[in-house]
């Protein structure tokens, strides 16, 4: 069942397309991210589904009927924003009771469900406070009660979290996400922070320049990214552009520098038109393994060794130029050693031709 | 550097003993015993007060005076506040064309104004006598005020807070009644106060632009003073500083910034 669908949604301020056309659909209860770097368009995605901003061109579909020229008031959404957007005049109760009184729901009916939606966010025992005599996270959890008590059909979010320190920011992540699945509500949540877009949604999309470039799962997204600009920045990723050595149906054979073959399963990346004699692949820094000086199949220098708790990052001097990788704290490998890189040839992804890209 | 409080203290009364001894003097002036507008005054008494009291023209002045500032007020609160919600909300040329629009009036000699609007209303054939041309000016004169004030009220504001309340169901115009509005109502409050005073204490408007007919308090105050130097002139004076002084106070009492 979809819920709301984007199709070729358009918007242009002035001149400079904000949004190319892009089309999303989302299913119900589907908890989906719109991710990228700063000034991709993904407020101004969410500003049209809420009906803040005319759009240009395309359609807006609420349960397939286009509700593009609906006023925000008429669209059935809970909103919450970055600056959380609280009444600063009311109290915690007046602004969770405000959206039901726009709806006329009865008296009685609105003190039960602001109650129970206080409840839902732990907010009971400051309901009579105002918002600016609350701390960021209780401010936060009240602007998410006051979307959902009026139960719209869906859920934007605005980069609720981007204001709260890293701690709280965690907690709130788990919070939202159980809330989401709890309640069951279709849910659009818009961040520039990988970590979260992964951790909470059931879809990740990926947008640069006012186009999405991958909408897909996060582990998708992650082990399989469309570009090389997705796989840059969805985590650290390392690139190798490796020569082929041959292609059949089973895959690829690339070379690596030693002379060592690796082979590359098939995907659904397009052929390089370009240069078919060459192949860009992707591996991720867990998926490539330190081992002794000799062994694995490519050798490597450690120039840089940081610690970082659970793991250890490193920097790795190769042939193949310089390759991040992560190990467990347990092996002892110090700044200057000779080592062995170890890949799966299984976890590497080839990705397309980045050219089309540049040209644009 | 510190400065010695005891010295603080002096140069504190000196500002206050600068600014406020010339309203004592008038104060104290409409107490005269005497026949004439002296000081320091020659006897004490209030039969000045009474004599304006049963004074037509002045009773007459300071009610016309009232409405038309009232009116004007009114009215520069609808357009101001309008003014304010786009210069603040809208950035570029047009928001920094209103903005100039709007204090224009503040920044130019008031004279200026004034002849620039005798002009243009005996241009369009309307004149000064059916009191719009003295309405525009009370207008133009006092809308900086609002918008300065409800600026202010505006400015650190989050656009959003409006946003959230239409996603929560209500209409552009509920949303400004039941969220905007309250949040720019010290604006309002301390605007209205302004505006009012300006348009009570304006002369050279008033002056100009007035017509025939009735006039406001501070053209009858300066013809009256032209012929006659009793210390009525000092008792009309008393009343509206009084009359501003309650304006305020209850401004402040009803509507000050309790946040
Ligand atoms: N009101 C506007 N007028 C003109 N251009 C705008 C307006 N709002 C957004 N833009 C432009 O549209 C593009 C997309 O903006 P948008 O706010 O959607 O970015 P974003 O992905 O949310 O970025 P961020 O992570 O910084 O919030 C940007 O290039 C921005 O400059
Ligand atoms: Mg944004």
């Amino acid at each position: 069942m979809t819920e709301v669908s984007l199709r070729s949604l358009q918007k242009l301020y002035g001149k400079t397309a904000a949004l190319k056309a892009i089309s999303l659909d989302v299913t119900h209860g589907e908890f989906v991210s719109l991710l990228g770097p700063s000034g991709c368009g993904k407020s101004t995605t969410l500003k049209c589904i809420a009906g803040f901003e005319d759009i240009t061109d395309g359609r807006i579909c609420f349960d397939n009927k286009d509700i593009s020229r609906k006023l925000p008031e008429d669209r059935d959404i809970g909103m919450v924003f970055q600056s959380y957007a609280l009444f600063p005049h009311m109290t915690v109760t007046q602004n969770l009771a405000f959206g039901l009184e726009m709806r006329r729901v009865p008296k009685a009916d609105i003190a039960r469900r602001v109650a129970s939606a206080m409840e839902m966010v732990q907010l009971t025992p400051y309901a009579d406070r105002y918002p600016k005599a609350l701390s960021g996270g209780q401010q936060q959890r009240v602007a998410l009660a006051r979307a959902l008590v009026i139960e719209p059909a869906i859920l934007l979010l605005d980069e609720p979290l981007a204001n709260l320190d890293a701690k709280l920011r965690d907690e709130m992540r788990g919070f939202i996400r159980d809330l989401q699945k709890r309640v069951g509500i279709t849910t659009i949540y818009v961040t520039h922070d990988q970590n979260e877009a992964m951790t909470m949604s059931d879809r990740v999309v990926v947008m640069f320049d006012g186009e999405i470039a991958q909408a897909a799962a996060p582990e998708d997204v992650y082990n399989r990214p469309a570009s090389e600009r997705v796989a840059r920045f969805v985590g650290n990723a390392n690139i190798l552009d490796l020569p082929v050595a041959g292609a059949d149906a089973q895959g690829t054979t690339v070379t690596l520098p030693g002379g060592t073959p690796l082979h590359i399963a098939p995907c659904a990346a397009p052929a390089r038109a370009g240069a078919p004699d060459r192949l860009r692949v992707m591996a991720r820094p867990e998926q490539i393994t330190l081992t002794g000086p000799g062994l694995g199949q490519l050798p490597g220098r450690i120039e840089k060794r940081y610690f970082s708790g659970g793991h250890v990052e490193y920097t790795v001097a190769t042939e193949c130029g310089a390759l991040f990788v992560t190990g467990p704290t347990t092996q002892h490998v110090s700044e200057g050693d000779t080592v062995g890189l170890s890949f799966d040839p299984a976890r590497l992804w080839p990705l397309p031709d980045p050219a089309p890209e540049r040209a644009q | 550097m510190r400065i010695a409080t005891p010295l603080l203290a002096v140069f504190r009364t000196l500002v206050y003993v600068f600014l406020l001894a010339p309203i004592l003097v008038v104060v104290l002036a409409s107490l005269n015993a005497g026949n004439f507008l002296t000081f320091p005054p020659q006897g004490l008494s209030l039969r000045w007060f009474w004599t304006f009291l049963n004074n037509d023209i002045f009773l007459n002045a300071i009610a016309y005076s009232a409405t038309l500032a009232a009116c004007a007020t009114a009215v520069s609160l609808v357009l101001g506040t309008m003014a304010s919600l786009y210069f603040t909300r809208h950035a570029g040329k047009h928001a920094e064309a209103v903005r100039i629009g709007v204090l224009l009036p503040l920044i130019l000699p008031e004279i200026l104004t004034a002849i620039a609007l005798l002009f243009f209303f005996y241009e369009i054939g309307v004149g000064t006598e059916h009191k719009i041309a003295l309405f525009t000016g009370h207008v133009l004169m006092t809308l900086p005020f609002i918008f300065l004030n409800v600026n202010t009220s505006l400015q650190g504001r989050d656009d959003s807070i409006e946003l959230a309340a239409r996603t929560l169901g209500a209409s552009r115009y509920t949303a400004f009644r039941r969220v905007t509005l309250p949040l720019i109502a010290p604006g309002l409050s301390t605007g209205a106060v302004f505006a009012f005073i300006i348009s009570f204490d304006t002369f050279g408007i008033s002056f100009i632009l007035k017509g025939t007919g009735s006039a406001p308090l501070p053209i009858q105050l300066f013809d009256y003073l032209r012929f006659n130097f009793t210390p009525e002139a000092a008792a009309v004076s008393t009343v509206s500083i009084l009359m501003t002084l309650v304006l305020v106070v209850a401004a402040d009492l009803l509507f000050g910034r309790r946040d």
